[in-house]
């Protein structure tokens, strides 16, 4: 399969690239680590089912029931500097895992929208996914009490995003039918209507203003393994859907009508892709903040080294985003002070984008 | 019961509150190519989308290969009816035999990537429309009447009972017009039900079985080129004064518009 062939041939060299990514990354800091002693400690860290164990268990009891339990087992055990080894496991590698899943999504999803609406301005938060995002992780901030069910700021970051990707397709939908322009209008106008709420929300802040602009910067430092753990749960899935329907979405690049008469269902392909994108933006979005340009510039990046068709372009795109975010955000933690890897992104994201207009290669999808 | 490929009964169609078709009937056999003639604005385009159900009829129905096109999923009508359209964006990078790929969408499983079939299919098509030559060329390399035959071969690629082409040759010159109609002709006489929409009615006289002549969404003439295509019914259908004579080259009729009366009486006067 020829395709296929190129599509991992791509996977396994850009998932290099990011092993590469995360082992660098992960030695450099205040506490500079040897690369050769990071693989040392990552390798200690992977542990494999080694066997497994009945215990008995009692229910209710009196009645014992043997459960088979996985015993995990480290493979090797190098011998490394224990606080070497707490640095890279506690601080550093959640946070680059962090990135990397979260440019992972970011770039599926912009790859995904610029496909989808045949426009190559497109990113993942098109259709206003980032702005609810802003409006309820501002919101959580601001007033914490005002916050349903107790959700917290990525909770409410998350659901802010969801519902606002579901106004924006209720608005554009009418009669079955969601036309792409409509949905990029509905999008653009519902973007600027909460961009009003959260310059209003800000304005009254007070206290916590700071920790408003800072999460609107985007950022990646308050990272644990809690949401590495969540992310990485949620992430693979919905990409694995993307990537299902990457054959469609070359067929609707030749326009709807087109790929109806090909055999493609369109508008439950399209709400399909909507959905999906927009829970994985949403997913990333909430555990960062909003770092643009990744889901802009990567895809188009990806796309000029490997070509339109999605069955290749999607997981190179994604596994350069992953590489992409862990790269700019090591740049934005290595200096003597941290700025926000938004900032880096956008700074080394914009003037390339602008190289890749000016140099005309991107005239078309 | 017909067991035609195409069966379309009593078709209406309404948009906006417009009625755009009314009662149009029409079959094609295996083997055979329909030409839809008629005025601009007459409902062809939109006839050819209600067969691929892209429109649901108001009334009547359309059946393909005996199951009623609004009964099937989008993917069970790209295995049945294939669609040559006016234009379509070719414009990003594809090759021209990843287009042309592209037609076997319907064919291939969510999960699965393209056997031993498709592969024949996709090459058969690239040899019937003379694109071999041009496989790895991109698309946006091409001249119009290349892309033309690209979209041909797409249809091609899909291997349906079914093809439906919408003014193959507007926009061709005069040699490829005729290749494009060739080899439809020749995909027809294979086995194909092809239904045409033609704007060039010497073209529509030479190359199809039988002609229906559409007019205001309504069938004014149908049948063999010849009872189609005469002055009177041309009059009532287009507005224009036409002469049908006998093209001695091809034996079918050949249609001559005149410049209408009132206007050349006027031209006198100047």
């Amino acid at each position: 399969m020829q395709v296929r062939q190129r599509a991992v041939t791509w996977s396994l060299g850009l998932t290099t690239v990011l092993a590469v990514a995360v082992t660098l990354s992960a030695g450099i800091g205040p506490v500079r680590i040897p690369p050769a002693t990071v693989v040392k400690i990552l390798l200690n860290a992977v542990s494999l089912p080694a066997g497994i164990e009945v215990a008995p268990l009692s229910v209710a009891g009196t009645l014992q029931l043997p459960v088979p339990t996985l015993r995990w087992g480290s493979i090797v055990a190098y011998p490394v500097d224990q606080t070497a080894e707490t640095i890279v496991m506690r601080v550093r590698l959640p946070r680059i895992l962090l990135a990397a899943t979260v440019g992972f999504a970011l770039a599926a999803a912009g790859t995904v929208m610029q496909g989808f609406f045949r426009n190559p301005m497109a990113d993942p938060s098109i259709i206003g996914v980032s702005s609810g995002a802003a409006v309820g992780a501002v919101a959580a901030i601001v007033a914490p009490a005002a916050i349903p069910f107790g959700l917290g700021l990525r909770g409410a970051a998350f659901l802010g995003a969801v519902v606002t990707a579901f106004v924006v397709y209720l608005i554009a939908t009418e009669g079955g039918q969601t036309p792409v322009a409509t949905l990029l209008l509905a999008g653009v106008a519902i973007q600027a209507f909460l961009g009003a709420v959260i310059a209003a929300l800000q304005l009254y802040s007070g206290e916590g203003l700071r920790a408003v602009v800072h999460w609107l910067m985007g950022h990646l430092g308050n990272a644990g393994w809690n949401d590495v753990t969540v992310t990485l749960l949620i992430v693979p899935v919905l990409f694995g859907i993307l990537l299902a329907y990457a054959r469609d979405l070359n067929v609707l690049l030749l326009g709807e009508e087109a790929a109806a008469g090909l055999g493609v269902e369109v508008e439950r392909t399209k709400r399909l892709l909507l959905a999906v994108s927009a829970v994985l933006t949403a997913a990333a979005v909430a555990v960062s903040g909003v770092i643009g340009f990744v889901g802009l510039i990567v895809p188009h990046m990806l796309r000029l080294v490997v070509g339109p068709d999605h069955r290749v372009l999607l997981p190179a795109a994604a596994l350069g985003g992953a590489s992409f975010l862990v790269i700019t955000d090591t740049i934005a933690r290595a200096g003597a002070t941290e700025i926000p890897v938004g900032i880096v992104t956008a700074a080394l994201g914009a003037p390339f984008f602008l190289y890749l207009l000016r140099s005309r290669e991107v005239h078309a999808l | 019961m017909s067991d035609a490929p195409l069966v379309v009964d009593d078709v209406s169609v309404t948009l906006d509150g417009r009625a755009v078709l009314s009662g149009i009937s029409l079959t094609a056999e295996r083997g055979e190519l329909v030409g839809l003639i008629g005025p601009n604005g007459a409902g062809k385009t939109t006839l050819l989308r209600a067969v691929r159900g892209s429109i649901t009829p108001t009334t009547g129905a359309v059946t393909v290969t005996g199951q009623s096109v609004s009964s099937l999923s989008a993917r069970e009508i790209g295995r049945r009816v294939a669609t040559v359209p006016q234009e379509t964006e070719l414009s990003f990078g594809l090759s021209v035999e990843q287009a042309v790929a592209m037609g076997r969408h319907a064919h291939i499983g969510r999960f699965s990537t393209p056997d031993e079939t498709d592969r024949e299919a996709i090459t058969d098509a690239l040899a019937r429309t003379d694109l071999a030559s041009l496989a790895d060329r991109p698309v946006t390399d091409l001249s119009g009447g290349e892309r033309q035959r690209v979209l041909l071969a797409r249809a091609l690629a899909q291997a349906t009972p079914v093809l439906l082409l919408d003014e193959p040759t507007a926009g061709l010159d005069i040699n490829h017009a005729i290749k494009t109609l060739e080899t439809v002709r020749s995909v027809v006489d294979d086995g194909t039900a092809a239904v045409a929409a033609i704007h060039d009615l010497n073209l529509a006289a030479r190359y199809c079985d039988r002609l229906i002549l559409l007019a205001d969404g309504e069938v004014v003439a149908a049948g063999n080129p010849e009872t189609v295509l005469t002055s009177e019914t041309l009059d009532d259908a287009f507005d224009a004064t036409a002469v049908v004579s006998h093209d001695e080259v091809t034996d079918t009729p050949r249609v001559t518009a005149l410049p209408d009366e009132s206007t050349a009486i006027a031209d006198e006067e100047d």
